[in-house]
């Protein structure tokens, strides 16, 4: 972890009932510019919450949350300020959308950040195309599927060029298709050098896509690291609801009955698994 | 209503310039109610079903079940126009009832003729505007008219409302169905009830949870939005302006003219 530090929270504490409980109860982390960070853990844990802080939504009651290296105000312009660098895919594109027309939707937040109008249309049409959204442009959005609403959710805060995206579980409810889709654009965003912060449950695509693993625990980070350590650690999955990635469970199985070395990086996808068990069967 | 929504989504005017379809159907339906001719009503009716049906490509018989819907209506507030209770018979037909008369005159019926014809034209010129013009076209142009903001914003977002609420409402009808919440009258009644309650706290939460996605992308308090343009063609304009005129001359020959 040798990237700078983006954004990070210290000793965040946020209640939603003035105290009787907490959502966030003393959350620190360091998030790193340009990684693909997977945030896990049981619901309610408070990954959502904490999304939240991220874009100045919420206002932590105790601590406080860094970006770029400076404390964030919560004065309008400095609120304005940070959301423009900082968005939030939520996961129900219905609370999102607000608009019938896909490409008034779209618009909406480029021209929030008082672009040019020749501008703003430049940058709709990109994105646009850049996430195949051009079939289903001219449908109103009441009439488009699950996947095609995820898909306009995503552009809404695409088409603004924000350093950091945070997707809070991008594929709950989307068919096989649409998970992939939505799974390409991700890569994309990190070709393009944005800093993606996914909120999942899927441990397998985690963990073969993501460059770092913070586990949530009552509002707390329990663990955070790189994959292959994160979901090595029994314990913190058990306490966290989670189960290790199936590749590997087989991994650890396979090295048990000493079929394969547990010498062996762990491997992230079932290529590499595959590809030891063919250089151990030739052995 | 739904289905006037799908329907203009896939009229085949749909991307003409909404100013043109905007400015037609509006000032041939002033034209239709501060006229109340006859001819003039018949003339519209004829030309905004054709445009409608003919080209937009709304079937024809969805859409004269359309134009039944205030028919009934029509009817029946026609009726007392029309039908009068007299110690005196009129000229048109009279019905004895004992020493009373049911009767209707010549200009009552005249009258009533008139009043129907007007109001069904009047309300063919909307239908000629929604089964054409999605509504965020609409609201582009009322833009352009400087209607308030606070407004446009208001019928932006409830017309997105009404289809997410509708969902809502069909979902929880359903599982409602599903555990017999309809089984006799009185649980029916109290299935309805709830869903109303169950509406509300969802429509309040869905706003609550719009407003932050919306905070969330920089909103301070003005909704911009872009709109597609589709520009006008001087045809149409020349075109709107011809008829219009033409109504409005043969308005005025059937009124002082005649």
């Amino acid at each position: 972890m040798n990237t700078d530090v983006i954004l990070k929270a210290q000793d965040l504490f946020f209640s939603y009932d003035d105290g009787a409980s907490y959502a966030l109860s003393g959350l620190s982390v360091d998030i790193h510019r340009g990684q693909k960070i997977a945030l896990m853990g049981a619901n309610g844990s408070g990954k959502s919450t904490f999304s939240l802080c991220c874009t100045g939504i919420c206002k932590p009651q105790r601590g406080t949350l860094y970006f770029h290296g400076q404390p964030v105000a919560y004065d309008k312009k400095s609120l304005l300020a940070l959301r423009s660098k900082v968005g939030i895919v939520f996961q129900d594109p219905d609370n999102q959308l607000f608009s019938a027309s896909v490409y008034q939707e779209i618009s909406f937040g480029i021209l929030n950040l008082g672009v040019s109008e020749q501008q703003a249309r430049d940058e709709v049409e990109a994105v646009i195309g850049a996430l195949e959204i051009t079939p289903f442009r001219d449908k109103p959005t009441h009439a488009l599927s699950g996947g095609q609403k995820k898909l306009v959710s995503i552009a809404d805060i695409l088409v603004m060029h924000p350093e950091i995206i945070i997707l809070d579980e991008p594929s709950a409810a989307l068919d096989p298709k649409h998970t992939q889709m939505v799974n390409r654009i991700v890569a994309q965003m990190t070709e393009a050098g944005i800093t993606v912060i996914m909120a999942t449950h899927d441990v397998d695509y985690a963990y073969a896509w993501a460059d770092e693993v913070i586990l949530f625990h009552e509002g707390k980070v329990l663990l955070h690291g790189a994959p292959d350590v994160v979901f090595s650690d029994h314990d913190a999955l058990h306490k966290t609801n989670l189960h290790p990635p199936t590749v590997l469970s087989l991994f650890e199985r396979l090295c048990n009955k000493g079929v394969l070395s547990p010498d062996l990086p762990c491997p992230r996808d079932l290529d590499t698994l595959e590809n030891y068990l063919t250089d151990a069967m030739h052995k | 209503m739904i289905v006037i929504d799908k329907l203009c989504y896939q009229s085949k005017l749909r991307y003409e310039n909404a100013g043109e379809k905007f400015a037609f159907a509006v000032l041939t339906l002033l034209i239709c109610v501060v006229s109340r001719s006859i001819a003039v009503a018949g003339i519209v009716l004829a030309v905004t079903g054709t445009l409608t049906v003919a080209k937009g490509g709304v079937p024809v018989l969805r859409y004269l079940k359309f134009l039944t819907i205030p028919l009934a209506f029509l009817f029946l507030s026609t009726a007392a126009i029309l039908f009068h209770i007299s110690r005196t018979p009129m000229d048109l037909f009279a019905i004895p009832l004992g020493g009373w008369y049911l009767t209707t005159s010549m200009s009552s019926l005249h009258y009533a003729v008139q009043l129907i014809l007007t109001a069904l034209s009047a309300v063919s010129c909307l239908y000629f505007l929604s089964f054409t013009t999605p509504m965020t076209d609409i609201l582009e142009v009322l833009r352009r008219l400087h209607c308030p903001k606070l407004l446009i914003e208001l019928m932006l977002l409830i017309y997105r409302f009404i289809f997410v609420l509708l969902d809502t409402a069909s979902a929880i009808t359903t599982s409602q169905h599903c555990r017999l919440g309809n089984r006799d009258y009185k649980t029916a009644l109290k299935s309805f009830g709830l869903l109303g309650s169950a509406l509300m706290l969802r429509a309040v939460t869905r706003s609550n949870r719009l407003y932050t996605a919306m905070e969330a992308r920089c909103y301070d308090d003005t909704i911009r939005v872009l709109s597609e343009n589709h520009p006008p063609k001087k045809s149409v304009i020349a075109a709107i302006v011809l008829f219009d005129s033409a109504l409005i001359a043969l308005a005025i020959w059937s009124k002082y003219l005649i």
